[in-house]
């Protein structure tokens, strides 16, 4: 049997393996499956239906491009998406050069992407193509367009290898959930503007720029072509075919130097110490500083705990910031800020992972757990506090509305204690286990109903707790003047602090008791 | 036979009746256990025999279903303060705070342990010397080798200079260089009257370390007793093993006689 024919086997044997997983995988694979097959087919349609409009060459061209850039980052994302990606895996096979990359090109077009791809090309060529010679293009276009696709995340995965083996290649890609969590929320006001600008239109000079980009460039000399510009569609084609030349030499190039050359963890070992920030700062005494001193450090080093820092403040930036200039907002929307940021008070232990036998070790009272507990509420507060303040000070600016300024900040401070509080308490009674090595899976296998008691559980207690200060709040804001206003402030810090230390009281004792049960539940990760 | 333990405070630690169940799984299935204080004491045993459920048990990290463990005459369970304070752990597969770096790691520990901060830092400092990982003492823990790991994870187990150290697997997948340093801290700790109980599958090294042994195999104990004792009127200590655990007579590999054979 060829090369070609065992790599295409083996693609197709690890897309049926995928079936055979257990019950709630099969089911998500499936689901995942067939939510790709109908995509392709309503994009085929939707180009379909778009064949003859002005806009289809802008649109077809801009997908093409959407989806190029889709696969040139995707195994940067997902490193270990695809085992076949990883050439590493076949050093020890006595393999040429040549047919192997021969070999894992085809290979490579099996399975739901390529698919997805192929459904895409085909819905263009067939948007953009009139008249007999378009035809003709678009039979060299439609597969030229996939092959490149492939070819290029063949070769950003194999130049890559070395980065994506290495400790600060995963922690890269650890970090990509976040990339995709903050960039739905560009997407999505960026859609909500070009639905008020007029239109596809706007996107016109975007695509005049793209048709000129492999693959983008075969789909739109199919569109030339049938516009009779020959000399365009030929340009375009060759170009697509030029890049797919010189992508399949640089991959080559690389595969070579991948399995002849010492690999990246032997090249990180013996170089480069890693820089572990300032040697010369001195730990404070006692439980609180040296907690509040490892949980910082955390926020800057570890990718996990930094991805959901990151998402976090952008969020809690971007929703009432955007909504205040849109001039949709309300000053009040900031405590979405301060509720956001509380998420992080959860699942305390969940974030040391299986570490947490190293604090566990030092705790042998409900005053250890107290002073254990009220450190990280301090760790987060001295970040969130100001971001909150800054927050809410900036949406105020950008409404004028400096009025409820004193009210919607006491009603932030009430929201991020209640969250504190609450979350000091879900921390010691639901603890799950967040995997380290993923920057999309949050919780581990089977404790996703653990998780979920405990963050909506904790912001249903938190929401009722607060809603007192809601009430007290818009009673005051519609009838009270300056005094009314800065009482509001002091309130809702005060409860927000009563609610941060009594949840606080609550959850240290139960710490302390179910010291290994909550070790048990966060080091499956 | 086992010696017999003088009772009272020679033992280090008293394990009575300890039962431990995951799901269907016996995993340790009544051990009693009493070590003597001030020895270098190994728990050896085959994979999945029960030693790192035992000693998770015994250090109070896992809660087991039934039984009773005193260490230095605390019970675990009741007064985990006096024993928390008595005891240093280096578990096998759980991780340390990776993203600190060797001495952050060291820092932090201490002063969660309640040490004062100067003193924390001149024996961190002694530590990573003696260990000789001084030169990665600015490192990232993540980026440590297997080796180093273990060297750090003794140094923040010794740190508050406990009375019983606990080591699970303390040389798997260590370097010799790294394991000869290892022993040298752990022979001259013993040697101050200290106890170290420790766990390994490598019998010869568990022969020229320990002075007390204790095998374990199927979630029970076979045997404990001085390393004499044990070995009995076996040749050495991995014979006198295999008769425990019953593996003496398996089929070795006669039945692959083609390997090696005409190719």
């Amino acid at each position: 049997m060829t090369l070609t024919g065992v790599f295409v086997r083996l693609k197709l044997s690890l897309l049926r393996n995928g079936l055979r997983q257990s019950a709630g995988r099969t089911a998500a694979y499936v689901v995942s499956a067939v939510l790709a097959v109908l995509c392709g087919a309503g994009l085929v349609l939707a180009l379909v239906v778009l064949r003859g409009s002005e806009h289809a060459a802008t649109v077809a061209v801009l997908l093409t491009g959407l989806l190029a850039v889709a696969w040139a980052v995707m195994p940067l994302f997902f490193p270990s998406g695809d085992e076949t990606l990883d050439p590493t895996r076949l050093v020890m096979l006595p393999l040429q050069p040549g047919p192997l990359v021969r070999a894992l090109l085809v290979s490579s077009l099996v399975g739901f992407g390529p698919l997805f791809t192929l459904c895409l090309a085909v819905g263009s060529a067939v948007a953009l193509s009139r008249g007999a010679f378009a035809a003709v293009v678009a039979v060299v276009a439609v597969p030229l367009v996939l092959l490149v696709c492939v070819a290029l995340a063949r070769a950003v995965a194999a130049g890559n290898v070395r980065l994506l083996t290495s400790r600060r290649g995963r922690d890269l890609a650890v970090l990509s959930g976040l990339v995709i969590a903050v960039g739905i929320q560009f997407v999505n006001f960026g859609v909500q503007r070009l639905g008020r600008a007029g239109g596809l239109s706007a996107l016109d000079p975007a695509a005049e720029v793209v048709r000129w980009v492999p693959p983008a460039s075969a789909v739109a000399a199919v569109g030339s072509a049938g516009e009779g510009r020959y000399g365009e569609a030929a340009a375009g084609l060759l170009l697509s075919a030029a890049a797919l030349g010189a992508l399949l030499y640089a991959w080559r190039r690389s595969l070579v130097k991948l399995m002849t050359a010492p690999d990246g963890s032997t090249l990180a070992a013996a170089s480069r110490p890693s820089r572990a920030g300032s040697p010369g700062w001195r730990w404070p005494e006692g439980r609180a500083g040296t907690v509040v001193g490892r949980s910082l450090r955390y926020v800057v080093r570890d990718p996990k705990t930094k991805a959901a820092w990151v998402t976090s403040l952008a969020i809690g930036l971007i929703v009432p910031l955007f909504n205040a200039l849109q001039g949709t907002g309300s000053v009040y929307l900031a405590c979405f800020s301060a509720g956001m940021l509380g998420i992080l008070m959860y699942n305390q232990f969940g974030q040391d992972a299986s570490a947490f036998w190293m604090v566990a070790l030092t705790i042998s009272s409900a005053r250890d757990a107290y002073a254990e507990l009220r450190a990280r509420a301090l760790a987060l507060t001295v970040i969130t506090l100001p971001f909150v303040v800054l927050v809410t000070g900036v949406t105020a600016a950008v409404l004028g509305d400096w009025w409820a300024l004193p009210g919607a900040l006491g009603l932030s401070f009430g929201v991020l204690g209640a969250m504190l509080g609450t979350g000091a308490v879900a921390s010691s009674l639901f603890p799950y286990s967040i995997p380290q090595d993923s920057g999309f899976k949050n919780v581990a296998p089977g404790q996703a109903g653990l998780a979920w008691i405990s963050l909506t559980g904790g912001m249903v207690a938190a929401a009722l707790l607060c809603a007192p200060l809601v009430a007290l709040t818009v009673w005051l804001d519609a009838t009270t003047g300056p005094a009314g206003r800065l009482l509001l402030l002091v309130l809702g810090a005060g409860w927000g602090t009563l609610l941060t230390w009594a949840g606080l009281r609550l959850a240290a004792p139960r710490t302390a008791d179910r010291l290994p049960e909550i070790l048990a539940a966060v080091s499956r990760g | 036979m086992p010696e017999q333990v003088t009772e009272g405070p020679a033992a280090a630690v008293r394990v009575e009746g300890l039962w431990k169940r995951f799901g269907e799984q016996v995993a340790v299935a009544g051990v009693d256990l009493v070590l003597p204080a001030g020895r270098f004491v190994g728990l050896v045993g085959p994979n999945g025999a029960g030693k790192t459920t035992t000693l998770s048990m015994v250090t109070g990290l896992l809660r087991p279903d039934g039984g009773r463990v005193e260490v230095v005459g605390h019970d675990v369970w009741r007064d985990p303060a006096a024993v928390k304070a008595r005891i240093g752990v280096l578990p096998e597969g759980l991780r340390l705070f990776e993203r600190l770096s060797g001495r952050e790691l060291l820092a932090y520990t201490g002063r969660l342990r309640g040490l004062p901060g100067d003193e924390v830092d001149k024996r961190a400092a002694q530590l990573l010397d003696v260990l000789d990982l001084a030169g990665a003492r600015d490192k990232l823990v993540v980026d440590y080798s297997t080796g180093m790991r273990k060297k750090i994870g003794l140094a923040a187990a010794l740190l508050h200079n406990p009375e019983v150290l606990f080591l699970d697997e303390p040389f798997e997948g260590v370097d010799p260089v790294s394991a000869q340093t290892i022993r040298g801290v752990l022979e001259r700790y013993t040697g101050s009257g200290a106890t170290v109980v420790f766990s390994s599958h490598v019998m010869e090294l568990v022969e020229s370390l320990c002075d007390w042994v204790a095998v374990m195999a199927a979630g029970r104990i076979r045997a404990q007793g001085t390393l004499a004792d044990v070995r009995g009127g076996a040749g050495s200590l991995q014979e006198a093993f295999l008769e425990l655990v019953g593996a003496v007579g398996r089929d070795t590999g006669e039945s692959l006689d083609w390997l090696g054979g005409a190719r």
